[in-house]
């Protein structure tokens, strides 16, 4: 049987009939075609979907196997075809979430267990070292000893005077704080800018490093959730991954004791993060001790909430006057060189 | 022969091995081996490797095999490969890999 068997690559974009039958091989196995998938590799026996895996990015998703045809030797043979496939689109440090039932599994393959949610699943990562060597990286550069070490992980998109305020009363409240940036480029503002903008918008902050973000916090990898129908499940399940990779790795490496959030009056998303946010770090069994979530009320303007939203709705209708209010001088001379006479940069902004 | 990219060679099929290498931050070398049979044959496959990053005149990298019951050859091979492809090199030096 496994003589016939042929590896294709399936692109859902280019590919509608093959992407059905990718479907319905998914569907077979409990699972839902993730609509940011890239690229498939698929395995055919005479025209028949036997196996599939997908990649998004550098993360492995939608992997199935027909049940007829499972044992080792198809599976092994379909993650080397996927690992291979992420290579040479360039991916060489790869994720993927599995199942607790299949992580032996994975490690046969080369993935290495990152952090479970307990009966969920579990994240992994194809190295050994990566996070170790990345955690040793922050420790040696940037740690710095002290009874309350702060940490503020922020998109700013774009850095808000609500920002400012934010890492300022942190930092009143710590020893030492660190902040560090969301660096996957998914927002409107490109990671450059918003890292610069922050840099420049912290300035004066006494006792603060400022990071570069990484995969390991609020990035792509941590965004899981293509084997779970519970649409419910999947949203608590992402923000337990990204918050325990926080309190069992990064924390740890930086010493930090307390981590700092705004609060959130908007967005339903983000104030749910919040609300995790307090359990995963602080009361969830974890071998690694607990972070203290400190939630502080945001910076408003004649009883608003400031917030990066607004500035970029208000950047939509190109209402600059109300804008100067929300921002500091930096992130405003940004908005104004990259957009007042800039249409399509708008439309985006706008879309 | 130098490290410059990320590179990979093999598959993870039963009798191979698939080889990743990477440039190392701060130039030591770092070798890990993982492997089936690390109980029988642990030593036998890091000798393999060490000679042959060892001819290969690699001083720096990370290396992490995943080797499934691969014979020396094959393990040789793949390092080889592996490494040419890291080390970008369009013309490799054939006597110094046999």
């Amino acid at each position: 049987m496994t003589g016939d068997l042929e590896f294709l690559h399936v692109t859902p974009a280019n590919d509608p009939a093959a992407t059905v039958r990718i479907r319905q091989l998914l569907a077979q196995c409990q699972l839902d075609l993730d609509c940011d998938i890239d690229i498939f590799v698929s395995a055919e026996v005479r025209g028949q979907m036997v196996a599939c895996a997908g990649l998004s990015g550098n993360i492995i998703k939608c992997v199935a196997i027909c049940p007829q045809l499972r044992g080792e030797s198809l599976s092994l043979r379909l993650v080397s075809e996927v690992v291979q496939l992420a290579a040479e689109r360039g991916h060489f440090h790869l994720f993927l979430y599995a199942k607790p039932e299949n992580v032996p599994f994975f490690q046969g393959c080369g993935f290495y267990p990152l952090v479970a949610v307990p009966d969920t699943m579990v994240l992994m990562e194809n190295s050994p070292v990566a996070m170790r060597r990345y955690c040793d990286t922050l420790a040696a550069a940037h740690r710095v000893d002290g009874e309350r070490v702060g940490c503020i992980v922020m998109n700013a998109n774009p850095f808000t005077l609500g920002h400012r305020y934010l890492a300022e009363q942190a930092a009143q409240h710590c020893d030492w704080l660190h902040v560090f940036v969301v660096r996957e480029d998914l927002s409107l503002f490109p990671y450059a800018d918003r890292y610069r903008l922050v840099a420049q918008g912290l300035e004066g902050i006494p006792r603060l490093t400022l990071h570069h973000g990484s995969s390991y916090m609020i990035s792509r990898a941590t965004f899981p959730g293509y084997f779970l129908k519970d649409k419910g499940i999947i949203d608590s399940c992402h923000t337990a991954v990204d918050l325990l990779l926080f309190r069992e790795y990064i924390a740890p490496a930086l010493g930090i004791t307390h981590r700092f959030v705004g609060t959130e009056p908007f967005c339903a998303v983000t104030e749910k993060y919040n609300r995790d946010m307090a359990y995963w770090l602080q009361q969830a069994p974890s071998a690694a001790p607990a972070v203290h979530v400190s939630e502080i009320a945001r910076k408003t303007l004649s009883g608003t909430p400031i917030s990066a939203s607004e500035v970029r709705r208000l950047l939509c209708q190109r209402d600059f006057g109300q804008i100067e209010h929300l921002v500091p001088d930096s992130t405003l001379a940004l908005l104004q060189a990259k957009y007042v006479n800039n249409a399509e940069a708008c439309a985006q902004a706008c879309g | 022969m130098q490290i410059l990219k990320q590179a990979i060679a093999g598959t993870l099929e039963s009798s191979d091995l698939m080889v990743k290498v990477a440039p190392s931050a701060d130039d030591a070398l770092e070798v890990i081996v993982h492997s089936e049979v690390i109980k029988q044959f642990g030593a036998q496959i890091r000798k393999v490797v060490d000679d042959t990053l060892r001819q290969l005149d690699v001083r720096a990298g990370s290396i992490v095999i995943e080797d499934k019951g691969a014979l020396d050859c094959v393990i040789r091979a793949r390092v080889q490969t592996a490494v040419l492809r890291a080390a970008d090199a369009s013309q490799p030096n054939w006597e110094k890999l046999s």
